[in-house]
Parts: structure tokens; C-alpha cells; sequence
């Protein structure tokens, strides 16, 4: 690895595959390093991906690490550089740094019953930490994911969560009723209230966007849950990775050092700037 | 160490040491500003000090970190060589902005070590002025806890008593740069000490304390994020950002590729000078904005000045030089922020 910081790694586009469409659109992509192995990391932490010409953005890593032939991303199609990022194509060129952040605290967890809830392209950060609960499935209890999107179009990973549903339990969601949708109608938080009654012994895992975080982190909180047992990541805006632009920053802590992985006791203790 | 020079030898040094870049305080209308030293010059007796920081020596406002370029099929090429190698001095650092650079020695040199401003600080020799009398009215170092004739972050500090100036060794490498002229520095004598000393005395008195006790005050901060203060203090704020951008020890930055060329792709990735008080600094992609008002971005400011920094670092990320509170289009005060927290009940 090049010592400089900011120094991007060439990765190549291994793959691509839609996941979303419209003008929301997701796509996942999975890339490996053009000269040597991709970096190790740890679930929860994040890479900054660069498009030349256009800029860099911090993306949330959503392979386990058990998977080391290729980094997976899962990105939606939001800003300038990920506009850019959808406009790719396999063989493509981009950069990569990283690893940034911290991780879940998968070894704490252990003997605990895991619930994994997310919202929209949240499921992305939440990916690499299920994936490796389930290779590690004997040193957890329970197993339960509640995943929700604005309609059934934008739920992403749709085949995999229906593999899913052998492993563990799966809870989906959509906002409003499509003619053949089954499962719940309704906003993330509703459907936790719905389908959690268990807080002893569980841990509560939360990503999505930063309004459905903080109504899940209530509900949960109303249904008994410990702050010690509620974790969620922190998506701020950031440029450099390594604590030093400044904009990522709540309170003296900076999201892309400290951060991204919270536990409720934690960031709750920070000012609410996220 | 201690040494003096005679006042009438000063643009000798200054030609001895023309194979570097030479910069002096230079008259630019009604401000001052670091320019290229013409050769045989003076420390003009009338500098007060600059209104842009020395900042830009170690943090330019623009500065490329490398450029990638596209080859024969499909390769990139990254080039992040650093062109400058040559030695920058610079005189007339006020010790406020000395105490500046200490800050941003923190940050940037820290466990994640910027190669860019590590680069620049070591190519870069800090020579202070000390403060006879206070260059403008908000000064205020003695607030933060430091002197006019404070040393820190400099490599060497002068001290103008009259027809001399006491020269303070601070680094070996600010020794190391006078070590070959021995014949232009005289010993201290027992009468120069004296005259410094009085200097000193009606120097610091002359410094406007604005508040006692800041790190007393500051701790108020921990119960004062809901006040409504916030609100009141930033009310006449334009978002116009420039006392970060005057601010000797603000360092956020932004990235941002420019593109030279299409095909073949030429990239330069940039860093420039950002600032927290634009409502974009934070701004996701989605358009939520964790700092969506003037208070919450106004407060920010004051927070990561004298309660977050403080708390990681031990320092106050202020360093009293006056300039946000000078040049505010809006008349903002930063003292008169910190009045209130010192009165807030």
C-alpha cells in the first residue's frame, strides 16, 4: 500500500448488476485491485471510491470479509460521483482507499440473538455484518432481519433475500399496498414494533436513512431495549476519510475515524448533528 | 539561545540567504500580505500583520495532491511527486500565528500523517516577530491563554528592542539557517535583556484580556448547546465564510478532481480551503444536512474552537489574531461570543 493517504488504488470492475431502477436506481459493484490483493478489512467499515474526473465518495463496504476475491459496493445513484459510478462499465478503471472507520462489534455480540434492521440502500452496510453472523452462525442466537423499502421495485438484493429466508427470519417492508405484495405495509419502525418482542439477550442493528434511525432507535427503546443493545452506522458527508476536512465531524468525534459504527449509548452522548 | 542583530544589518542577512525563497510583510493598500522579498530590505517598522494567515505556506488555498492520467488501453497512470523542494522563509510571523501552526502541526501530523503539509513544514522556516504593540484592536492572545512573545510552532522568534532585534533560537533547524554568518549576530548584553524586559511588560499590558479564564469558561459549553445564544450570536451571520477563511488555525478542507483533458483523461485531484459555515460543507447527497441553519453551523464554529479541540488536544483552536472579528462583513465578534458564554446562567 502507497503511503500516502490519499493515494488511490487502481480497481478494476469485476461485475455489475442492477439492482434498482428508475431514478433512484442501485446497482452493486463488485471490484478487485489491479495490482495485489484487495486491503483486509472488518464489516462496517468503508472505502473511498474515486471516479477520475469527477471526484471521490465514501461507500460502505457490503461483503463479508470472509469473501476476499473482490470488494462489493452497493450504491445508489445520488450525487456526482455515484451518477458516474452507474454510467460504468465491467473492466472499468476507479480508484479505491481505505479501509476507513471502525467496526461492529461482532466478538462483543457473542450468545446474543441479532436483529438486523434496515431501510433502503441501508441494507448495503448491513450486508457485511449478516453475511459474517451467518458464517459465524453457531456463536449467535437467533438470527431476524426487518428490511424495508418505499416500494417493492426498490428493495435491493431481492434474490438473495429470498435465499436468505432458509437462514433466517426475514421481515420485509414496502410504504404503501401493491396489488400481490404479502408482507407488511408500512414505515420501518412499525413493522420492528410489529415483529420484535425478545430484548433480552438481542442486539438491535440499525441502518437506513438518518429519519427512520432515530424513529426505530424510539421504538426499540419503547419496547425495552437497552442503549448498550441498539447499534447503528453514521453516513456523514466526507472528503479526506482520515479526520482531518472537517465535515464529518459531530461533536469532537469525526464519523470517518471514530465512526461509522455507534452503539445508542454511544452517540446519543453527541450532539444530535447526523 | 539568545542572539542580536543590529536593525542596519538585517538586509545583509536577507542577501546571504537569497538562494531561498525570501518572504517579508508587504504593503498592499490598506492591508498587509507575505510577498517574495526584492533583496536588500528592511522589516518595515509600521507592519502590523498580514490579513491573510501563514497558513497558506503549509495548507495552500489550492494545491493539486497528484494528477492521473490515462494511457494506451485503459491504464491509468497516478503521479503524486512533489515538485517543491526548495527552502521558504518567512518573516514577520506574528506569535498568534505561530501558535497557529502548532494547531495545525496537531492535525496534520497527527497518526494519519499528511504528506503534503509534512512536506511543507519541513521546507518552511517560521521566523516570528514578537508584538511590541498590539497590531489591531481585537487582538487578543493573552485571552487564549499566550503572549506577544510566544514561541510556539516558530522555528525563530524576533524581538525588536529599538536599533536591534533579539534573535531566539526556537529549532535547530531556525539555528542551523543563521549558523553560517557568525559575523552579522552579536552576544546579548545584560542592558538588551533589560529593554526586553520592559517591552514585554508594557506589551502584554497593552493586550485587551477578554475573557479570564477560558478554559473556566468553555466549560459552560457542555450545558449551552440548546441555548438559544446560538440563534441570537449567528442572526447577522451572511454565510460568507471568511472568518474561516482569515482563521490561522481553520484547516477544513475539500477534494475535488479538475479535468484537464477528456481523451486521453488528465486529472488533477485538488485539495482547497473549505469552510463550515456554507450550508454544502455537510450537505449529504440526498439533501439532508445534519447543519442545516446559520446557528447550528455558528455554533459549530465555536464548538470545535474552544470545546471539541480543547477536549482532544488540550488546546483552545483559536489563537486571539483578531482577523474573523476584523474583517466580518456582518460584525460578528468572536470575544463578544465568548463574553456572553463567561455571563450565560
Amino acid at each position: 500500500m502507497n503511503e500516502n493517504p490519499y493515494f488511490p488504488n487502481l480497481a478494476l470492475i469485476t461485475s455489475i448488476r442492477d439492482e434498482v431502477g428508475g431514478d433512484r436506481a442501485i446497482k452493486t459493484f463488485q471490484t478487485r485491485f489491479v495490482n495485489g490483493n484487495n486491503f483486509t478489512f472488518k464489516s462496517g467499515q468503508c472505502a473511498m471510491l474515486s471516479v477520475f474526473g469527477k471526484g471521490e465518495a465514501m461507500i460502505s463496504i457490503s461483503n463479508s470479509p470472509f469473501t476476499k476475491d473482490f470488494l462489493q459496493f452497493s450504491i445508489l445513484k445520488s450525487g456526482r460521483v455515484t451518477s458516474a459510478l452507474h454510467n460504468m462499465e465491467n473492466g472499468s478503471i476507479i480508484g479505491v482507499r481505505g479501509p476507513y472507520g471502525n467496526s461492529f462489534p461482532m466478538e462483543k455480540w457473542k450468545g446474543r440473538n441479532l436483529i438486523f434492521i434496515g431501510g433502503g440502500i441501508g441494507l448495503a452496510p448491513l450486508w457485511s455484518v449478516l453475511k459474517t453472523a451467518l458464517v459465524n452462525k453457531k456463536d449467535y442466537g437467533d438470527l431476524m432481519l426487518i428490511y424495508g423499502a418505499r416500494t417493492s421495485k426498490d428493495i435491493v438484493f431481492k434474490d438473495e433475500l429470498y435465499d436468505l429466508r432458509s437462514e433466517m427470519t426475514v421481515h420485509l417492508s414496502i410504504d404503501k399496498d401493491e396489488s400481490g405484495w404479502n408482507e407488511f405495509v408500512g414505515f420501518v419502525p412499525e413493522n420492528v414494533k410489529s415483529k420484535v418482542s425478545w430484548p433480552q439477550n438481542s442486539i438491535a442493528i440499525i441502518c437506513g436513512p438518518p429519519i427512520m434511525i432515530k424513529f426505530v432507535i424510539s421504538t426499540l427503546a419503547e419496547l425495552g431495549f437497552e442503549d448498550e443493545q441498539i447499534y447503528t452506522t453514521v453516513e456523514n458527508k466526507m472528503k479526506c476519510g482520515i479526520g482531518k476536512c472537517g465535515r464529518c465531524s459531530i461533536g469532537e468525534h469525526y464519523v470517518c475515524t471514530e465512526g461509522p459504527v455507534y452503539s445508542w449509548a454511544e452517540l446519543k452522548k453527541l450532539p444530535q448533528e447526523y | 539561545m539568545e542572539v542580536v542583530i543590529q536593525r542596519d544589518s538585517f538586509p545583509q542577512l536577507l542577501e546571504k540567504l537569497n538562494r531561498y525563497n525570501i518572504w517579508l510583510p508587504r504593503k498592499n493598500g490598506d492591508y498587509w500580505e507575505f510577498k517574495l522579498s526584492r533583496g536588500k530590505e528592511s522589516l518595515d517598522k509600521k507592519y502590523t500583520n498580514t490579513k491573510l494567515s501563514p497558513k497558506k505556506f503549509v495548507l495552500p488555498q489550492t494545491e493539486t495532491l497528484f494528477q492521473i492520467t490515462e494511457g494506451e488501453n485503459g491504464k491509468f497512470n497516478i503521479d503524486e511527486k512533489q515538485k517543491k523542494d526548495s527552502l521558504d522563509i518567512v518573516f514577520g510571523i506574528r506569535p498568534c500565528d505561530g501558535v497557529a501552526l502548532s494547531h495545525l502541526d496537531k492535525v496534520f501530523l497527527n497518526s494519519f500523517k499528511d504528506p503534503y503539509y509534512s512536506k511543507k513544514r519541513d521546507n518552511t522556516v517560521f521566523i516570528g516577530l514578537a508584538c511590541e504593540t498590539p497590531p489591531f484592536e481585537n487582538c487578543s492572545c493573552t485571552t487564549m491563554g499566550e503572549s506577544p512573545f510566544s514561541t510556539k510552532g516558530l522555528d525563530i522568534l524576533l524581538k525588536d528592542i529599538g536599533d536591534r532585534y533579539i534573535v531566539e533560537y526556537i529549532t535547530d533547524k531556525g539555528k542551523k539557517l543563521f549558523s553560517g554568518f557568525p559575523n552579522l549576530f552579536g552576544k546579548i548584553t545584560t542592558k538588551d535583556k533589560e529593554s526586553l524586559e520592559k517591552i514585554k511588560k508594557e506589551s502584554n499590558k497593552k493586550i485587551k484580556k477578554r475573557v479570564e479564564d477560558l478554559s473556566e469558561t468553555t466549560k459552560k459549553l457542555d450545558i449551552m448547546f440548546d441555548s438559544d445564544l446560538w440563534f441570537h450570536e449567528s442572526q447577522s451571520c451572511i454565510n460568507c465564510g471568511i472568518c474561516t477563511y482569515l482563521c490561522p488555525s481553520c484547516h477544513c478542507f475539500d477534494i475535488n478532481d479538475e479535468q484537464l483533458s477528456k481523451k486521453p483523461l488528465n486529472v488533477k485531484r485538488v485539495r482547497t480551503w473549505d469552510n463550515c459555515q456554507f450550508p454544502i460543507f455537510t450537505m449529504h447527497s440526498s439533501g439532508h444536512n445534519p447543519r442545516p441553519d446559520k446557528q447550528s453551523r455558528y455554533r459549530r464554529r465555536i464548538y470545535h474552537k474552544f470545546s471539541y479541540f480543547y477536549k482532544t488536544e488540550g488546546e483552545h483552536l483559536c489563537t486571539g489574531c483578531g482577523r474573523c472579528s476584523n474583517y466580518c462583513p456582518a460584525g460578528i465578534n468572536i470575544f463578544e461570543t465568548l463574553q456572553k458564554v463567561a455571563e450565560y446562567e
